[in-house]
């Protein structure tokens, strides 16, 4: 569930309380506690959590200039190394020596939608020349698609001629660098080292993996997706378009022969989230690899966002909340320090039951439960009508508990039929969800069986696979 | 009552006039009225009883016309600021004019959803729901507050190389949110609690002050910014869905509603708990949702001044307009509903057409030369409406204003120059405040 429909069952959850009722009346805003305290799992994690948390791998598919906080991020050639392979740099210079122009043609594997691949071969335009920027020479090479892009931007190239060109970087068989024009990273660099993490995660026991995000000029970013195929040993990375921080999509695709990186995974690892994960606008994710058992085998488990839903977001984090709460209100000497303690608890709780709906699950009561309890699946965290759901819930009780404690009552009904009247909306929500989640459950389920088919990793080591 | 003829004269003035000056970025229709009624009066040259249509045509034009300046005048180069806002990065890519027709989908939605609501929803539902919840508006305002500080989202922290640089990075965002709403709180504080304004600014005190937050800093970013003019689009054309459209459509009625109802919470605060109530995504749903919330939360507060049952006075425009006549029948309550549809149409009509003319000359005159012109215009109605300590105070908020942007926070945490004080005299504390600042 979104932040704000947890904040308000805290609101909700003090209004319970015909103690903490009267003193807001009175204009004694303490019982807004509670409400942080529902918010409270969230801002642990996304406000320190996030920040604090271990990173193994931190992968930047394109840096950011440090001074305007976008990429390409302009660079020396000096700066350059084997390590920066795949990534997407700037570089201004001259041109200090033109090695080629030609034509030819160009074969790469395209995947199609149904999973199949095919091999695509086209003729392509293409210039090689060295770039001289004062702190040393890098080849550059345009080619296909990018090569008219380059030709229109630039015209003729000719030695001498000053540029500022964008592209990615790689490494030669003969380990010299080059850029490669183009308008994205390429997606190889991420696909190898997610690869590298699951194994090395198989032998160490756990290895987490923060992707960074490509911002791009404008305020616009270039999304791509990660998909972890665990039949078939894959770590397939897409690059997709460039989306506005809303998410739509305003063109910017690259060309298919660098569209896809894809890097075999020589240990068995399955997934626990039915869905490719995507990358574009605020902030990349986290991805931890653990090694577990499952089916009586050793395999590799991946876990979004692992600073995400631990402690913070169980039960036993609600008692010390609450716990907490009524010791320091109690020792400043507020008179409901009981009452608001219980709601601080129960709102923090709500947040725990409402996230459990979704898919991630908690740690519901550790130290006794040591593993995430799967969520119950009624929709995704972000779905409008769950969480418009529980929000008008609870602002339906609110009303309710506000005229229920008040003397004489503002809208004199009784109690049943207002909260009837004020929480329809609600009720048919719920209703529409819950219809709705059988549809996402089943298809959630056939998902699960692939990703979780470790007869197919047998299949595929009988046949001598990977 | 007015006779309806000329209750329609005095509605299309009002149209006309806000139509006229709500394109112009950083004017505000409610500065505007106030040196309006502060240079001309009201009563010589206008009937008293015309003054709340006058008004309620203005206000309409506003809700309306001003996409127009937060689409094609408010552009910043993306160096200069962190987070552009969807009109702006529509503008950038010379989908100016598609903004704007999202902006108009949306202000077309909330109108009919307003005029809907007023005539048969507001007058049963809301009194009896005002009557329960109103007693307790101090903690619905506090817990907005309290989540802006809690919800803001760091956006950088990600890239430092340490775990504490990223702590810092992320949190020196948060800091400089919470230092940029104490300080406009600070400001807002001083000038309604003291006499550093003249008292016979009553209602225009706080002029100065939102015109440097909101109005002037947009400016001077215009002008520092320096942005490109780029060609734009003019064509008929939006890329949205019938789904996106009803779910932004409905959030954005929410959060209107929630703005237009309650004191001190205004549309962007509103917008803000609507979005996460109805997990809104979309740039194009962002548009279309501020086009329903801003004409419910201007228009839709202002018709609160004329339901019978409950004439509630909210926004500085229904405040003056009551410190000279308050509506009192029912009549003029469905006049004013009336004089909603007619207001809409035109100004609808008056914006889809400007911004096609827009859109085919946006690189005729730059906006950085417009930007001037407009920095001195509101430096000239601060002082015409609050002298010259309204010049100071419109220095230190515009200051404020850009600290917000330099901080690459929320330009909202400025609303801490109306929300501090109000809720310091909610709780009454202004007496110890004022003296712990010395001041009383």
């Amino acid at each position: 569930m979104r932040g704000f429909t947890h904040y308000i069952s805290g609101l909700a959850a003090a209004t319970f309380f015909a103690a903490l009722v009267g003193d807001l009346r009175l204009g004694i805003l303490i019982p807004v506690i509670a409400a942080a305290a529902a918010y409270f799992p969230d801002f642990v994690d996304f406000k320190f959590g996030k920040f604090l948390a271990r990173r193994d791998y931190e992968i930047d598919p394109a840096p950011w200039d440090e001074k305007k906080h976008y990429a390409p991020k302009l660079v020396r050639v000096s700066e350059l190394s084997e390590e920066n392979r795949y990534q997407f740099f700037a570089i201004e210079g001259k041109v200090e020596e033109i090695l080629a122009r030609g034509s030819g043609k160009v074969s790469y594997r395209v995947l199609r939608e149904d999973g199949s691949e095919e091999t695509v071969t086209e003729s392509y335009n293409s210039i090689i020349f060295t770039l001289n920027d004062g702190t040393g020479k890098i080849t550059v090479e345009a080619f296909g698609d990018d090569y008219e892009f380059f030709e229109e931007e630039f015209g003729k190239i000719e030695e001498g001629k000053k540029l500022l060109v964008f592209g990615y970087v790689d490494v030669e068989e003969d380990c010299s660098l080059k850029l490669v024009v183009s308008d994205a990273p390429h997606p190889q660099g991420i696909a190898d080292t997610i690869a590298r993490a699951i194994e090395e995660a198989y032998r160490e026991g756990e290895r987490i993996v923060k992707i960074h995000n490509i911002r791009l000029p404008g305020d616009v970013y270039r999304r791509f997706w990660v998909h972890l195929d665990p039949p078939k040993r894959e770590v397939r990375v897409e690059m997709g378009p460039i989306v506005t921080p809303g998410g739509v999509a305003i063109g910017g695709d690259v060309p298919e022969y660098r569209k896809y990186g894809i890097a075999k995974v020589g240990v068995p690892f399955i997934k626990t989230y039915p869905k490719p994960t995507r990358i574009d606008s605020f902030s990349g994710p986290e991805i931890a690899f653990r090694r577990a058992e499952f089916k009586g085998k050793t395999v590799v488990k991946d876990r979004f966002l692992p600073w995400h839903h631990g402690f913070s977001h169980s039960l036993t984090m609600g008692m010390i909340i609450g716990l907490v709460v009524f010791a320091f209100f109690k020792l400043i000497g507020y008179e409901h320090a009981t009452e608001l303690a219980l709601a601080s608890m129960i709102g923090q709780w709500l947040h725990v039951f409402e996230d459990q709906l979704g898919f991630m699950g908690s740690n519901l009561l550790p130290p006794i439960t040591k593993d995430v309890v799967p969520g119950f699946k009624l929709g995704e965290s972000g779905s409008g009508l769950t969480n418009f759901s529980t929000a008008w819930l609870m602002i339906a009780f609110m009303i309710w508990n506000f005229n229920r404690f008040t003397d004489p009552r503002p809208i004199p009904i009784s109690d049943a039929k207002l909260l009837l009247l004020l929480a329809w909306p609600s009720i048919i929500g719920f209703g529409i969800a819950i219809v709705k989640s059988f549809r996402l459950r089943r298809e959630i389920s056939e998902l699960m069986d692939y990703y979780t088919n470790l007869e197919a990793f047998e299949e595929l080591e009988e046949v001598g696979g990977i | 009552m007015v006779p309806l003829s000329d209750l329609l004269i005095w509605s299309l003035a009002g149209v006309l006039f806000g139509a006229l000056i709500s394109w112009i970025p950083g004017f505000h229709i409610f500065n505007i009225m106030a040196l309006l009624v502060a240079v001309f009066g009201v009563g010589e040259l206008m009937p008293v009883q015309a003054f709340p249509f006058f008004a309620i045509g203005a206000i309409v034009a506003y809700a309306y016309v001003s996409a127009i300046s937060s689409v094609y005048f408010s552009v910043a180069d993306e160096s200069a600021v962190f987070l552009l806002f969807p009109t702006q990065r529509y503008l950038l890519l010379g989908r100016g004019h598609e903004a704007v027709l999202l902006y108009l989908i949306g202000a077309v939605a909330g109108t009919l959803f307003l005029v809907l609501g007023a005539l048969f929803i507001f007058p049963r539902v809301l009194p009896p729901i005002y009557q329960a919840t109103s007693p307790y508006i101090t903690y619905f305002l506090v817990a907005i507050v309290v989540f802006m500080f809690m919800s803001e989202w760091p956006k950088e922290g990600d890239r430092g190389r340490t775990p504490a640089e990223r702590l810092w990075l992320a949190w020196r965002q948060i800091l400089g949110g919470i230092l940029v709403f104490f300080l406009s709180g600070l400001l807002g504080f001083i000038v309604m609690n003291t006499n550093l304004l003249p008292t016979t600014s009553a209602y225009t005190r706080l002029t100065p002050m939102f015109i440097g937050f909101f109005g002037m800093s947009w400016v001077i970013l215009n002008i520092l910014s320096n942005p490109p003019m780029l060609e734009q689009v003019p064509d008929d054309r939006v890329e949205s869905s019938l789904y996106n459209t009803l779910k932004a459509s409905f959030g954005g009625a929410l959060g209107g509603t929630i703005a237009a109802v309650y004191p001190i919470i205004t549309g962007g605060m509103g917008a803000l708990i609507a979005g996460h109530m109805t997990s809104q995504r979309g740039d194009d749903a962002f548009i279309i949702s501020q086009g329903v919330n801003r004409v419910i939360y201007y228009v839709g507060a202002f018709t609160l001044l004329f339901l019978p049952q409950l004439r509630l006075t909210r926004g500085a425009a229904a405040w003056l307009v009551s410190s000279i006549y308050t509506p009192k029948s029912y009549a003029e309550y469905l006049a004013a509903i009336g004089v909603i549809l007619l207001s809409a149409g035109i100004s609808f009509l008056f914006t889809y057409y400007l911004s096609r003319f827009l859109a085919r000359s946006f690189n005729v005159v730059h906006i950085k030369k417009l930007s001037y012109v407009v920095a001195v215009t509101l430096v000239v109605i601060s002082y015409l409406l609050t002298g010259p300590m309204g010049l100071a105070v419109l220095f230190v908020s515009t200051a404020i204003g850009m600290m917000a942007a330099a901080f690459n926070t929320r330009r909202s945490y400025c609303l801490g120059g109306l929300i501090l004080p109000v809720l310091i005299s909610m709780t009454g504390h202004t007496g110890y405040f004022m003296s712990l600042l010395g001041l009383g």
